[in-house]
């Protein structure tokens, strides 16, 4: 039979058009493999990128309740959560946050916080806190490994088989996802962190006025424990919240910081000056003793107050309505005889006035805490602190409950011996003229030193006194 | 006959011709793009493999090709992460006192490896010859960038027509990364 050379005509046009086809096809399926897997691998390590933001957002959850946690109850710390954390009690907190790239895949933020019992300071008892966090993302689209196996060591996918690191965390799927974990110890922050650290503006009017620091602990920093102008040191910091702080030409041997403010009159400034600054003023509750010393419950003449052997005893307590001393009355915060440690503490619901030549008198040995609601005026020869370590005289401002600012005025004879943590209180230090001194640090809603030459900031501070924040000092991935 | 058939074939050579220039240039380019996008990945890895050693770094040593890093020695022998203790000074430490894990990035060869410890180096990107990794050290961040040389070398396509100074620079991939803990080296922290 014979075939016609029209149909071998079309046949070969129906061939070379499949053949033509096929390479096309090949091609594309080519192109499509390798941008599709590039693709996939640029997802994955989007997608890992991400879950580093989520595990990152657990530390900060957790700082964020640690922080309330520092506020007067009630202050919601760890609500929502399953526990306070503590030695042996793990607290956790599972947080799922929508996300709008990746193709709306979810962020889950799983975190735990615990207090090991190995993490608490002997030196100070401040106890850190560890947060360890989980932050993954499912992986959409195929569950295929990238091109590179050097990828996958990096990496870590979930992609078939469920990666079992430990049994801390129980949110994570066994779907294809991606995975980090953290590690990040958090330290306990002082309230005297700084010289001077005022919420609103800081004046210091004067301009022959020093701050310097000293380590009383360190004898390469100070001599006998206390400030000599030979060992200064240059961490006489001081700061605002606010946006203004008036050097008045002072010499600061050390940093001035502002919140995206300004700093005048700060030729004389040896430090950095800084404008990236806030520190959260935590407030002070009025302290709630289960006991205390039931006489006196005011001090209106010469009285003497007896300091206790065991810190937090009933018998180191005392709850005042008012302190007012003048004339040539004194109040005596007494310690033991022979100089070793007692404790005090002592709440003044109302205020403390020390006028005339009267005078408040620290004994040997004797570590006090004042806490103060109303105004405070200290004049005529002032504290007497006669170990001239600030540490053993920590005066705390308690949060008005009606919002009101009160004042506290520190003056008196020519050195002031103390830390001052007040950040509802306009605070003015009128110490000693032209020879006058502070050795400690101070706080408050405002900060305004007249007459006060020298301030002495003692470094030892920055481990002693209330918690006022938390800090991260370590941090690692689990790269497991 | 033979003029048409002189004809069809000057003109199917050139048809052919073309589509066989047509293949060759599109073949270049995949091939171009293809080891662009393949050295890219490798650039973005060890990238991030520098980046994760970096966040926690303790200390840093840069130098071009050849980078050490020192890591809190968060495992034990056995892998097991362990349990963090003071050291005393408001810092923390794994394991014993001044322990750390040094990890080294370097360039033998054609790869680029990490060596983590006593441990063997493992390849990290492979066929890198030409690549370049540089860390800049500021202290509190580290940038890091890393370079290749880039295969295209048409007029209409290379670095130079795009504005982009060499090859080099228009394939490099940077990185600036916060270090989270302490410097041990330096002294200075972030927080």
């Amino acid at each position: 039979m014979r075939r016609s050379a029209k149909s071998s005509v079309s046949g070969g046009v129906i061939l070379w058009t499949v053949v033509i086809m096929a390479v096309l096809s090949i091609l594309a399926t080519e192109v499509l493999r390798a941008v599709s897997g590039r693709f996939q691998l640029g997802l994955q390590v989007a997608s890992w990128q991400e879950s580093l933001i989520a595990a990152e957002s657990g530390i900060d959850l957790a700082i964020v309740e640690l922080r309330k946690s520092l506020y007067p109850a009630p202050n919601g710390a760890w609500s929502g959560w399953d526990n306070a954390p503590g030695n042996n009690v793990i607290s956790h907190g599972l947080t799922t946050i929508p996300n709008a790239g990746l193709a709306g895949t979810p962020m889950t933020i799983e975190v735990a916080v615990d207090a090991p019992a190995q993490l608490v300071d002997p030196a100070t008892g401040w106890q850190y806190y560890r947060i360890r966090t989980l932050g993954w993302l499912p992986l959409t689209g195929p569950p295929r490994v990238g091109f590179n196996k050097q990828d996958n060591r990096l990496r870590k996918l979930t992609l078939r088989w469920q990666r079992v690191i430990d049994t801390l965390f129980a949110s994570e799927t066994t779907q294809p996802h991606t995975a980090r974990r953290l590690e990040a110890i958090i330290a306990p922050v002082s309230s005297f962190q700084q010289a001077i650290l005022s919420i609103g503006t800081l004046n210091l009017n004067n301009q022959n006025i020093v701050i310097d620091s000293y380590d009383s602990r360190d004898a390469a920093k100070s001599t006998n424990g206390l400030y000599d102008v030979a060992k200064r040191q240059q961490n006489g910091d001081i700061a605002t919240n606010g946006n203004l702080i008036q050097a008045g030409g002072a010499y600061v041997y050390g940093d001035v910081a502002t919140n995206s403010g300004t700093a005048t009159g700060v030729s004389n400034v040896t430090g950095v000056q800084r404008t990236d600054f806030y520190q959260a003023p935590i407030p002070i509750g009025a302290p709630t003793w289960p006991s205390i010393n039931p006489t006196p419950s005011t001090v209106s003449g010469t009285t003497t107050l007896n300091a206790s052997a065991t810190a937090g005893s009933s018998s180191s307590r005392y709850l005042l309505s008012g302190i007012s001393v003048s004339g040539t009355q004194t109040l005596t915060i007494a310690g033991d005889p022979n100089g070793s440690p007692t404790f005090i503490e002592i709440y003044v619901a109302g205020d403390i006035s020390v006028t005339g030549s009267s005078q408040i008198i620290l004994g040997n040995g004797v570590q006090a805490k004042i806490y103060f609601k109303g105004d405070v005026t200290i004049a005529g020869k002032g504290m007497l602190n006669p170990n001239d370590r600030p540490s053993d005289l920590l005066l705390y401002g308690v949060q008005p409950t009606d919002g009101s600012t009160h004042s506290l005025t520190l003056g008196g004879n020519g050195q002031i011996t103390a830390a001052v943590y007040a950040p509802d209180y306009d605070v003015t230090v009128n110490g000693g003229g032209n020879s006058g001194h502070v050795f400690g640090s101070v706080v408050g809603k405002t900060v305004g030193m007249n007459g006060v030459t020298n301030l002495h900031y003692d470094e030892a501070l920055a481990f002693t006194g209330l918690i006022n924040n938390y800090k991260i000092v370590s941090w690692v991935e689990d790269t497991r | 006959m033979l003029t048409e058939m002189m004809i069809s074939i000057v003109i199917f050579s050139a048809i052919s011709m073309g589509l066989l220039m047509g293949f060759v240039s599109l073949e270049r380019n995949f091939a171009a793009t293809t080891d662009f996008a393949t050295n890219h990945a490798d650039a973005i890895r060890i990238s991030d493999y520098l980046a994760l050693d970096l966040r926690r770094a303790l200390t840093v040593q840069a130098a071009q090709n050849n980078t050490t890093i020192t890591i809190p020695s968060y495992y034990d022998a056995n892998g097991v992460p362990q349990l963090p203790t003071l050291d005393g000074n408001g810092g923390v430490i794994y394991g014993g006192a001044g322990s750390s894990v040094t990890v080294h990035y370097f360039l033998v060869g054609n790869t680029i490896f990490r060596q983590q410890g006593a441990a063997p180096a493992v390849g990290i990107a492979e066929n890198v010859r030409d690549f370049l990794f540089d860390v800049t050290d500021s202290g509190k961040v580290v940038a890091t960038r890393i370079t290749f040389n880039t295969i295209y070398t048409s007029a209409g396509s290379n670095a130079a027509n795009l504005g982009i100074a060499t090859t080099k620079t228009g394939s490099a991939v940077y990185n600036t990364t916060l270090l989270r803990n302490t410097r041990s080296d330096l002294g200075s922290g972030v927080y």
